[in-house]
């Protein structure tokens, strides 16, 4: 029974979880057992070595690369499903060209949306809108 | 016949939309919309009469089920036959009449759409009570025509007194609904039906005569046609409700929704009779308020208040004749009263109307050439209330006591209130007309009632007179009666007592010819007459009874033990809602940290852990 | 693909049509009227098609299965989405922006509901409720100008991100027991525990369902929020737009709880009883800790919050009665369709009047004191909100009277009387405070600045709400033999 297999092949998991729960614990708690504490003046640096860090850490990044990032993670998913139907182009026949037809032409209205609504440019896009609502 | 569902249809659309535009159309299409509607009603109750009395079969119509869960199946179906097409003749007809009179008595009003909308509603849902196939329907119109009547005598709500009348006649009448109800849920739980036919025909095949669910039953379902009708005990509200608009008191007060009992019980006259006991305690009942009525309404000076005295008085004669079960002849009384109680009502609006809003008998006086449309209506009105002969009322109040006469063991001394009661309305009434419309004028009319208010006092009283007269298709309804009618004295006696009471009353109040003052002004006697006067103190008793041990008990309990019980309750409450918020103290990782162990227990206990 | 096939899809064919033409529309004309009516239109073609469907019987590939139950809800949240619409067109016009893409999401977001009601497939499911998922975030945080929105969208995502994981993970282990993710293969096959509990049987495989019905369970509790997965529910409804509170508490939950019933019932779940009795811990918190919340709240859109939490619990009961009434607990579905019909115009109708409040207040949210006094200065209105809060609290005459009735009925028959007894203390809370923002309508006007005068479609759609509400708690046979023909 395809249980039992279940059963056999999953207890191993769980073992192999426990074991590594128990060896982080063990090597974290000798650590804090034994090891040495002394409050210097470097002790609370973020490194011992090295350069130290100038300014704020939470910098205001652009949101366009946030945008870019995602454009790029979108249209890369999108090719991704595209091969998938290469690969079996001539078992999938008509039928998965017309499904891939009208998923390209979901993609390119999502494209036009992008170019036209200005999120392809850099920075100045509220502008533009702008100019169009007016 | 199938447009039978529009009859209420028709006043509700009317009311909803008279409600929908609070009072921004203007009077005019205001009063077309209330008084047409229930001319239109009318008319279609007519149509309807017309082919029934052609074809008198019984026939119902069966809308649609409201809701079916397991065996309850309550459905929303009319019923027609000959006691519903009396009813609705009454209502529409006796109803469109009023309502055309208040377009006039309510023009100068605020609130002229609020009126109509709660008339309209009050008519439509009057329609239903009276249609309705079952109990459960029959009680949405019985609840629907409470409400309005609320809201009719709360109408100038403006003035506290008022609302207070309006909250008396809606509590007083809810303990007889309350009772009708646990009557209602003993029928369902014994029967499994409401369907009022259903009922009567498994009631038969179920109990025996005089057993003791169905007397249980019987005398429960009373309790509610008590409160409405304003009944002994629970008659105290009527009077009061008089604070409401004179026409509204002559449609609802008078004409149709107290009648709701006495309909009641005739409508379920099968289940009644299974009960002998009940159907006694009716007519003693009946005779004892018909009594006692009478008694105060000879000493009130409120216009208002003697009608709604003899309002009481004259339902408790169609009580006697349920409990006798002279059905026809209740319903009967039902409708001649309907016509000269409404021409009286509607009479008494038109004095007060005239005369500045006074109510006191003892401040009119001389009237009789100064509005003589009203004195005519109401020389007609009181000669039928009083049961002179050949008017409407002498032909159902001789009925009534002609059929109690001939009850075995009960029927003589019935008989004898019944017409001790007679006497006395004979003289109440004619002191009204002698002293309002005789003696000297003490205040004078600054107006004449105008076309639409005299046109309904002339047509309610060619009715008055001759509606005794009206042949009613009741047979199929009602078991036919023995016609055992006494002959001889009793029955002279039966239709000629009027007379004499209308004599009395000419020699104590017009021609003053025996002096009585010195006699009733003895102490003995004027603390009877104001016992008398106060309706045998019953507001008194009912407050030392009843609402003083009560609101004693709630003041004391406010701080006794049950009440810190339920003060637990409200502070626990509190206090879990208080210690709750606490928790939702908007920090994400709190709602993390909360989801993840919500996650983990759940994990937990589904596989066993805990 | 037959042509039946595309029938049984036209709804969501119509709505992913309409979606594209809006791109388009707002990529080259942004304006907010052609918009709001493209919306309009195309919520009015799915409704056309939906209708015609009603009677339609069929499974869609193994994703979806198109069957009368499903349609009805379908018209439901169509019907409420496009009075969204509505309210929404009301609530942008005055506010500075781009408002056009609201209207996109709210289409994308209807659709994610609807493929969610038609699952019978663990990834349509999940690809519905992400769909639905992904617009709400946008839908929420839509005024980013504010911080509350904000707020409220990055704790939706969050917190809604990892619910959906523990669901994913809880689908995998039952894949990885079953092999199937196929509803009707679920748990067909382990369908009876007892026989799963004795010596020879496979424990660890009857743990692992049960370890995934929880992660499953706890997953859907939280887009139901159930307590104790119920946190999130007040600060997102609170700082969501107005008509975005009225998605979430009415179709983004009556969509979840749709695709749940369909789970519940062709996956056979009510025949683990640990299942069953887990069922019936998040029905007592959730009544008992959305009502109490709910007592002494201030801010209406929280108040509506917990009052959905308590809503949803009394919802469970119908669910846990069923398995105990019929063997394959067929009867939960017309009750429970009942109530959340019921619930769903109702709740719309009080969300629907506070976008209306903050619309012409020009804030996000509405407190007690912007009531007051509704009744004096808009009766109408007032009237609306009455009717709608007595049906939430479930007094006769309404939709909510009739669907408690029928969950009281259900739990008298299956026996449950701890549920009904905490039914019944959770419902006598409710009353205090529906009450109390009726009081509140009828108090003193004058201590209150706003003037309500909404435009005439949100006006209208509030009273068709209405009316709706008074018919099914009038006569509500037609719904009920209409539900129970097609079950």
């Amino acid at each position: 029974m395809e249980n039992l297999a279940a059963e056999q092949s999953i207890l191993p998991v769980f073992v192999f979880f426990g074991a590594i729960l128990l060896l982080v614990a063990t090597m974290l708690g000798i650590a804090s057992v034994l090891g040495e504490r002394k409050q210097t003046k470097t002790t609370d640096l973020p490194y011992e070595s090295g350069i130290i860090a100038v300014g704020s850490s939470q910098v205001r990044l652009s949101v366009d690369f946030f945008l870019i990032a995602i454009f790029f993670v979108i249209f890369d998913l999108e090719t991704v499903f595209i091969f998938a139907w290469a690969i079996a182009f001539f078992e999938l026949g008509w039928h998965g060209y017309l499904a891939v037809v009208v998923f390209i032409l979901i993609l390119t209205i999502a494209l036009i949306y992008e170019w036209k609504s200005g999120a392809l440019n850099w920075g100045v896009k509220s502008q533009t809108a702008r100019k169009e609502t007016s | 016949m199938e447009n039978l569902p529009l009859v209420p249809l028709i006043p509700f659309v009317s009311a909803a939309l008279l409600i929908a535009t609070a009072g921004r159309l203007p009077k005019m299409v205001v009063g077309l919309l209330g008084a047409g509607s229930i001319a239109a009603a009318g008319l279609l109750v007519l149509n309807i009469g017309i082919e029934f009395l052609r074809d008198p079969t019984p026939m119902s119509i069966h809308l649609w089920t409201w809701i079916s869960i397991n065996e309850f199946k309550p459905a929303f179906a009319f019923y027609l036959d000959g006691l519903a097409l009396v009813m609705m003749s009454v209502i529409t007809g006796v109803g469109f009449l009023i309502h055309l009179y208040s377009t006039e008595f309510m023009q100068d009003d605020a609130s002229f759409s609020r009126y109509f909308a709660y008339m309209n509603l009050f008519v439509s849902a009057m329609l239903i009570l009276v249609l309705a196939d079952n109990l459960l329907l029959m009680f949405l119109g019985w609840e629907g025509v409470g409400i309005c009547s609320y809201l009719l005598v709360g109408f100038w709500y403006q003035d506290p007194a008022n609302g207070a009348a309006a909250r008396k006649a809606f509590i007083v009448t809810r303990i007889g609904d309350t009772s009708m109800a646990l009557g209602l849920f003993l029928l369902v739980a014994e029967l499994g039906t409401l369907n009022i036919l259903e009922v009567a025909e498994i009631a038969k095949e179920r109990w025996e005569v005089g057993a003791t669910i169905p007397t249980i039953a019987c005398a429960l379902i009373l309790g509610g046609g008590l409160g409405k009708s304003a009944q002994l005990p629970l008659q105290t509200w009527l009077p009061d409700a008089m604070a409401g608009p004179t026409p509204c008191s002559a449609l609802i007060h008078a004409a149709t929704m107290v009648t709701a009992g006495v309909y009641l019980v005739a409508r379920n006259h099968e289940l009644f009779m299974m009960s002998p006991l009940v159907m006694s305690a009716i007519s003693i009942i009946g005779v004892a308020t018909l009594l006692l009525a009478a008694f105060t309404a000879l000493n009130q000076h409120d216009l208002k208040k003697i009608l709604a005295y003899s309002t009481i008085s004259q339902i408790g004669y169609m009580f006697l004749a349920l409990g006798v079960g002279a059905y026809s002849a209740a319903i009967f009384h039902l409708m001649t009263h309907a016509f000269f109680k409404a021409l009286l009502f509607l009479g008494a609006g038109a004095v007060i109307h005239c005369l500045h809003h006074e109510h006191d008998i003892f401040k009119m006086g001389g009237l009789r050439k100064k509005l003589p449309v009203v004195f005519w209506s109401f020389l007609i009105g009181s000669s039928a209330l009083a049961a002179l002969p050949f008017t409407s009322g002498w032909y159902s109040k001789d009925e009534i006591l002609l059929a109690t006469w001939s009850v075995p063991t009960l029927g003589p001394w019935l008989w004898a209130g019944g017409i001790a009661g007679a006497v006395l309305t004979a003289i109440y009434s004619f002191r009204l007309v002698f002293v309002v419309f005789w003696g000297e004028a003490k205040t004078i009319p600054d107006k004449q009632p105008g076309l639409r208010m005299s046109a309904p006092l002339i047509i309610l009283c060619v009715f008055s007179i001759v509606g005794g007269l009206i042949n009613m298709p009741l047979e199929q309804v009602f078991p036919s009666q023995t016609n055992a009618h006494a002959a001889g004295p009793v029955a002279w006696i039966t239709m000629t007592i009027a007379i004499v009471g209308v004599l009395v009353s000419y020699l104590l109040y017009l021609r003053q010819q025996i002096n009585v003052e010195p006699i009733l002004n003895k102490p003995a006697l004027k603390k009877l007459r104001y016992f008398w006067y106060s309706g045998w103190a019953m507001d008194a008793l009912y407050d030392r009874l009843l609402v003083r041990p009560y609101k004693l008990t709630a003041s004391l309990l406010k701080t006794e033990l049950i009440d810190r019980f339920y003060n637990l309750i409200v502070e626990s409450s509190v206090a879990s809602h208080r210690a709750l918020s606490i928790t939702q103290n908007g920090k994400l990782r709190t709602y993390a940290i909360n989801l993840v162990v919500g996650i983990a227990l759940l994990a937990a206990f589904l596989t066993g852990i805990v | 693909m037959t042509g039946t096939d595309f029938l049984a899809l036209s709804p969501i064919i119509a709505l992913a049509v309409g979606a594209s033409v809006l791109l388009l529309q707002i990529a080259f004309l942004r304006n907010l009227k052609l918009t709001t009516g493209i919306t309009v239109v195309t919520f009015l073609a799915c409704l056309f098609f939906l209708f015609y469907i009603t009677k339609l019987n069929h499974q869609t590939t193994p994703l979806l299965l198109v069957d009368p139950l499903s349609t009805f809800f379908s018209i439901v949240f169509v019907l409420c989405a496009c009075i969204t619409t509505f309210i929404s067109y009301e609530y942008l016009k005055n506010r500075p922006g781009r408002n056009d893409e609201f209207f996109l999401l709210v289409v994308l977001a209807t659709m994610g509901s609807i493929v969610l009601t038609y699952a019978t497939h663990l990834a349509s499911f999940i690809l519905g409720l992400e769909l639905m998922g992904i617009a709400l975030y946008g839908l929420i945080a839509y005024p980013h100008q504010d911080d509350m929105s904000l707020e409220a969208a990055i704790k939706y995502l969050v917190l809604s991100g990892a619910s959906s994981a523990a669901l994913l993970f809880g689908f995998a282990l039952l894949y990885a027991i079953t092999g199937s993710l196929f509803f009707p293969d679920l748990l067909s096959g382990l369908a009876s525990p007892e026989v799963a509990v004795g010596p020879q049987s496979p424990f660890w495989a009857r743990q692992l369902i049960l370890l995934g019905s929880a992660l499953i369970l706890a997953g859907i509790s939280f887009k139901l929020s159930l307590a104790p997965f119920h946190m999130w529910t007040p600060d997102v409804y609170e700082g969501s737009p107005a008509p975005i509170t009225g998605f979430l508490a009415t179709i983004s939950k009556g969509a979840v709880f749709a695709a749940t019933l369909r789970l519940y019932v062709i996956g056979e779940f009510h025949n683990f009883p640990t299942i069953v009795t887990g069922l019936t811990i998040l029905s007592i918190i959730s009544i008992l800790v959305g009502n109490l919340l709910a007592l002494r709240q201030e801010n209406i859109k929280r108040l509506l919050a917990y009052s959905s939490i308590a809503h949803f619990g009394y919802l469970l009961i119908a669910l846990i009665a069923a398995g105990t009434l019929t063997p394959n607990g067929i009867s939960a579905i017309e009750p429970s369709a009942y109530y959340l019909a019921g619930y769903i115009f109702t709740t719309l109708i009080a969300t629907g009047l506070i976008a209306a409040i903050s619309s012409s207040n020009n804030e996000e949210n509405a407190n007690l004191s912007d009531i007051a006094g509704l009744f004096w200065k808009n009766p109408l209105l007032a009237l609306c909100l009455s009717v709608s809060l007595l049906s939430l609290a479930g007094i006769p005459l309404t939709a909510g009277f009739i669907g408690k009735l029928y969950i009281f009925q259900m739990g008298v028959e299956a026996g449950a009387w701890l549920l009904l007894s905490i039914l019944i203390i959770g419902s006598g809370i409710g009353i205090y405070y529906y009450l109390r923002l009726i009081f509140s309508m009828t108090t003193d006007p004058s201590s209150s600045r706003s003037t309500l005068a909404p435009a005439l479609p949100v006006t209208v759609s509030l009273i068709t709400l209405t009316i709706l509400v008074l018919y099914l708690g009038i006569y509500p046979q037609p719904l009920m033999e209409y539900l129970l023909w097609n079950t």
